[in-house]
């Protein structure tokens, strides 16, 4: 038996909890296994003419033709549950697989939990697909309130081997607003940060939580605080894109207010003054002229001793921004070149969003 | 003189020199090695057949090579793939009749009462349709009024497409995927446009970029997604920098920004912020550029060296430098030397992601 009726539930024994004899039958072709030797597997009608055919191995061929006659056959049974597990080890993106474990599962009325340890199984070699992310929502969604700990764990888990995978991120996410656990994704997102303060992700993350939490009241109750830790983040790697995209996007829809905050000055000049990369400084003091700001002379002196060859008549200190950028962010000498001889549309265009806000 | 061009051979390779060119002859023989007989490493990934034979047969396309491929035996093999619904009753049952993406997800009714349902998929009907416009094939001969009606039950509240009416997950994949399949067909029917535009829009991220769903990490191929599928909708034109105001639906300015940043130090293009440089984003972000008219403002130069990096000496194009080719990087790579005009490649249409270029003699 590969499994035990327990008071109307079937549990599902992971590859761990086999006995030796169970392994052994695993690992035989499916053809000399006993337990399937009612069924007549259900070759695969690749046509007359295949195109881009694949070299298909001899056990793909076998577990494909067993899976398709118990698709089939609609059966919903234990062994066709292990079968889907080992379909998925040779194809883990094929969703119908996926789908009719999903059918299976829900017929033998199985436990959940012993679901998500098979996903966790999976998802050491499978943690950027698909099928498997949606499969674990899909359980998750089931079992409710109950889970969210449990995945904002698994997906820690899987952020100590890659902080940045894509996928539990969304997984993340998802849970935060469907289940809750808001509580300490700040402080995680610190933690996080602290561990690399490059992880795009994890500003992201920031953003996310501010924006969403419900508890928070939104960026306008986190503003100065977020700020302040924006700006001491950017003063600890100036050349860290992230901080300074975050930023700007804690002033997203307050454009005013982000020209206006002397702090952002006091960033740009403490940066400028400092013998580190000053690119994205100088690129959002660009931005914040063409909206209406007005650098004082320190700044202004600062911007010019960046490249002291470039203080040429020009009284306009966004000409000059534009010809130190083209300089020393040769990759994009173009954009900032078109930039430089567009910078009256821009100012008008920046001034009117500054008259409609 | 034999001498002579011996020495330059040799001396070319000292320097390296062989590795500066895009060897479009190599990358020719990589897919006729691989439209031949996929190795069986591919099986892994059998469930996206026609995605791979999108690579392979695309690809040719654009390497102006068409001719290796035997058209008859396509166009039949693609259109065998088609989900038909039996009636017109069918058409309204909840399910999508499009393309299937491999023989192990279509299924044949054994007759025992049970009924089976199709597994056709919004990225393989994408592929399918793609490779069928790749062979020039007569589009009035497809049964396309099935496809686009059944495909609005895959949109969701939301705005956004899921790929399957069984069940999978949702983002901005499937709403490009349904986007450039009514352009494809010529037929909107099967998409709220409206509503698909408010969830692009709802994925541009505070830093100018589009997640995959709302709330999510601004990435190259999600906003590639974004503004490709706006622009096939018409909500947005072409060359925005040049004529963008702010009565724009976009954020231009800081879209531009963010896509140019993905440019990396070594020339290569990233996926996101602080990620290393990877093939493929020089279609993605690249081509992003291209819809908004700003691809002028990228290095070249330094790309290409980059791709060149990435180019395997057993032709295609590997994720990043000196490892071994995939058929989805190659293909991502061949797209991006169109994009940089290389001799000897097709121009792309940026938005359908394929090679609109017809010749008569193919």
């Amino acid at each position: 038996m590969l499994g035990r009726i327990d008071r109307g539930e079937v549990r599902i024994i992971g590859v761990d909890g086999m006995d030796s004899d169970e392994d052994e039958r695993q690992l035989l072709p499916l053809s000399q296994r006993p337990e399937w030797s009612d069924v007549t597997p259900v070759p695969q009608n690749d046509g007359p003419n295949p195109v881009v055919p694949i070299a298909y191995s001899e056990e793909f061929t076998e577990i494909m033709g067993y899976f398709r006659a118990v698709y089939l056959a609609d059966e919903r049974s234990l062994r066709a549950l292990h079968l889907t597990a080992e379909a998925i080890n040779f194809n883990a993106g094929n969703y119908t697989v996926w789908q009719f474990r999903r059918l299976i599962l829900e017929a033998l009325n199985a436990d959940l939990h012993e679901e998500l340890g098979f996903v966790e199984q999976h998802a050491s070699k499978n943690s950027k697909n698909y099928q498997l992310w949606h499969h674990r929502r899909w359980l998750v969604e089931k079992m409710g309130t109950e889970a969210a700990v449990g995945e904002l764990e698994f997906t820690k888990k899987i952020f100590l081997n890659d902080a940045k995978n894509y996928h539990a991120w969304s997984h993340r996410q998802w849970v935060l607003q469907n289940l809750g656990g808001w509580e300490d994704e700040l402080a995680y997102c610190n933690e996080l940060l602290e561990d690399d303060i490059f992880n795009n992700s994890a500003w992201n993350q920031r953003y996310f939580v501010i924006t969403s939490h419900p508890g928070l009241g939104g960026i306008e109750a986190t503003l100065d605080s977020e700020v302040n830790y924006t700006i001491k983040s950017i003063l600890i790697k100036p050349e860290n894109e992230s901080p300074w995209r975050y930023l700007r996007g804690l002033y997203k829809n307050n454009m005013q207010s982000f020209v206006t905050n002397p702090k952002i000055s006091t960033l740009c000049l403490n940066v400028l003054t400092s013998k580190v990369n000053p690119v994205f400084a100088l690129s959002l003091l660009l931005d914040l002229i063409s909206n209406g700001f007005e650098p004082n002379k320190d700044l202004k002196n600062a911007i010019e001793a960046v490249i002291p060859e470039s203080n040429s008549q020009n009284s306009d200190i966004s000409v000059t921004i534009c010809a130190i950028l083209e300089i020393i962010d040769q990759m994009r000498v173009n954009y900032w070149r078109w930039r430089k001889n567009n910078l009256h549309s821009q100012v008008a265009e920046g001034v009117a969003n500054l008259h409609i806000h | 003189m034999a001498d002579d061009g011996d020495l330059l051979c040799r001396s070319h390779a000292d320097r390296g020199l062989e590795d500066q060119l895009f060897d479009r002859e190599r990358h020719i023989r990589y897919l006729e090695m691989n439209y031949q007989i996929l190795p069986s490493p591919y099986e892994s990934q059998e469930i996206n057949h026609l995605t791979l034979a999108y690579f392979i047969i695309s690809g040719f396309h654009i390497l102006h090579a068409l001719d290796r491929i035997d058209r008859e035996a396509v166009i039949d093999w693609i259109l065998s793939l088609q989900a038909h619904p039996k009636n017109e009753a069918e058409l309204n049952n909840g399910q999508f009749y499009g393309f299937h993406g491999s023989r192990s997800s279509q299924f044949q009714s054994v007759g025992n009462g049970v009924s089976v349902p199709n597994n056709s998929h919004l990225a393989s009907t994408y592929c399918a349709l793609a490779i069928l416009k790749t062979v020039d094939y007569d589009f009035s001969l497809i049964d396309s009024s099935s496809i686009s009606k059944s495909m609005k039950h895959l949109q969701q509240s939301d705005g956004s497409f899921m790929p399957i009416h069984t069940g999978a997950e949702t983002d901005l994949r499937f709403v490009y995927c349904a986007a450039v399949i009514s352009s494809l067909l010529d037929n909107w029917s099967g998409i709220d446009k409206e509503k698909a535009k408010n969830y692009i829009l709802s994925c541009q991220s505070y830093d100018g970029g589009f997640g995959l769903i709302p709330g999510q990490e601004s990435h190259g191929g999600a906003t590639y997604c974004a503004v490709a599928s706006l622009r096939l909708m018409g909500f947005i034109e072409d060359d925005l920098v040049s004529k963008c105001t702010s009565s724009c639906i976009l954020d231009v300015p800081l879209l531009l920004d963010w896509c140019l940043q993905r440019q990396a130090v070594d020339g290569g293009f990233q996926g996101r912020p602080n990620k290393i440089s990877d093939t493929c984003y020089a279609f993605w972000v690249g081509g992003v550029l291209k819809i908004l008219g700003a691809n002028k403002f990228l290095n070249e130069r330094t790309l290409r060296e980059f791709l060149l990096t990435c180019q395997s000496e057993y032709g295609g194009f590997s994720k990043f430098p000196r490892q071994l080719p995939d058929l989805y990087h190659s293909y991502y790579g061949f797209t991006a030397f169109s994009m940089l005009q290389e001799t000897g490649v097709n121009s792309l249409n940026i938005e359908l992601g394929i090679s609109t270029i017809h010749h008569t003699n193919i």
